[in-house]
């Protein structure tokens, strides 16, 4: 999962959007600190210091909590994902979580509300209530965590994404990223207490909704590979022919066991993409990595119920029993980002 | 006594809890509690101290604008 895309997020429309939903907590824990600004200053002075530390207390537990809660999620996948199958399902229903989310944020149809979670009232209250009565500096910190019980919808998200991750590190990661990015425009829109034009906020909320929609699409194609469907992007452009698909089919003997074929992973995919093997004859094949780091490690065959994570650098033999003619089976990394298939029609 | 809004200008959840928060500043509300999935927001309120105009004003304030429904 590369960070850069959680950060950006949260670094444009997904500040804006999270402090629509949180900034409530921000200014109600700010307010007595204002106050006191306002009888020793002129309240038109920008700089105020003594709003910066409970700003910066806020938002470190802010940024504390969410990491806590992608670590928390991703632990959570880890679990529930224990089959490739589950996991490709969690992928695609978090897809289309991400999906209806990012339509309601366009306003497509009044429908795709429902695809946000509504904190129930009385929490809201309490958490209304609480922000207006502290004036310490745990007050800050503790408002700072309960931004964990208003995420916004794209928190609500990012959450989904690191459940989709099945690892509670890379779950944190993309939360600490998301919630980093969010830290410049609440620090900035507090501080100064300015706030952005309405123009401004509508322009970041289409493009978020869109970055939205682009992971979302992911997350389904990624989903679909991982259970080996034919109808994933990457499968449908194999079946089309777009693009450079490299395709074997005749294959030398690289390995010393005759018959045996080689799968050079890569850590940009699997070659050949497209391996045409014989068919109703048993097969080995040896996956052959040179300094390899990344998902594409784990190997993922939903048909042969195989899962194998392959060495950074070594080889590792794999039998396929007798394929019927015409048979073609899909495999993916453990993320569903790179595929490969065989198709059994030679004689 | 109760009385159910019609808010169709809500646009994202906060805008219900920005609604909500109204029954911290006016006074004769009892409870207020808006759903942005619904577009609606049910105020309990003592109609000795405030009136249904008043809630509505008090509304229009936060840019929203609440119609009153038949229930």
């Amino acid at each position: 999962m590369n960070l850069l895309v959680p950060f950006l997020t949260g670094l444009t429309a997904g500040g804006l959007n999270c402090l629509a939903v949180q900034g409530g907590l921000l200014a109600g824990t700010l307010a007595y600190q204002l106050e006191q600004d306002m009888q020793t200053q002129s309240s038109k002075q920008m700089f105020r210091p003594r709003l910066a530390q409970p700003i910066f207390l806020f938002l470190a537990a802010k940024l504390v909590a969410y990491t806590l809660i992608g670590f928390l999620a991703g632990a959570l996948g880890s679990i529930v994902m224990l089959t490739p199958m589950m996991r490709a399902v969690l992928m695609v229903a978090i897809g289309i979580f991400m999906l209806g989310n990012g339509l309601r944020m366009l306003k497509v149809h009044p429908i795709f509300r429902y695809f946000v979670i509504e904190p129930p009232a009385s929490l809201t209250r309490y958490i209304r209530r609480k922000s207006k009565n502290g004036t310490s500096l745990v007050t800050p910190i503790f408002m700072g965590a309960l931004t964990v019980l208003l995420p916004c919808g794209i928190s609500q998200s990012m959450i989904a994404l690191a459940l989709a991750t099945g690892n509670p590190f890379q779950g944190a990661a993309i939360l600490f990223a998301f919630t980093l990015g969010t830290t410049p425009v609440f620090f900035a829109v507090s501080y100064f207490a300015t706030r952005l034009g309405a123009t401004m906020e509508k322009y970041f909320t289409r493009l978020v909704a869109i970055t939205i929609i682009v992971l979302a699409f992911v997350s389904i194609n990624s989903g679909l590979n991982l259970a080996g469907s034919p109808y994933s992007f990457n499968n449908l452009l194999m079946r089309i022919g777009v693009g450079s698909v490299d395709e074997q089919k005749t294959i030398p003997p690289t390995s010393s066991v005759p018959g045996s074929y080689v799968i050079t992973v890569k850590d940009d995919g699997y070659f050949p993409k497209v391996l045409h093997l014989a068919a109703n004859k048993p097969v080995q094949l040896d996956w052959v990595t040179n300094d390899v780091h990344s998902c594409i490690l784990s190997v993922v065959i939903p048909a042969l119920n195989y899962q194998k994570i392959l060495p950074n650098t070594g080889k590792v033999a794999f039998n396929i029993p007798a394929q019927a003619k015409g048979t073609v089976i899909r495999y993916s990394c453990s993320m569903g980002m790179y595929t490969g298939q065989w198709v059994f029609d030679l004689e | 006594m109760k009385k159910i809004f019609q808010v169709s200008d809500m646009e994202c959840p906060n805008c219900a809890m920005h609604l909500e928060s109204l029954e911290d500043t006016l006074p004769g509300i009892k409870r207020i509690t808006a759903s942005y999935k619904k577009q609606v927001m049910e105020v309990e309120f003592d109609e000795t101290k405030i009136s249904v105009e008043q809630i509505i004003k008090a509304a229009n304030s936060l840019g929203y604008h609440p119609v009153i429904t038949l229930n």
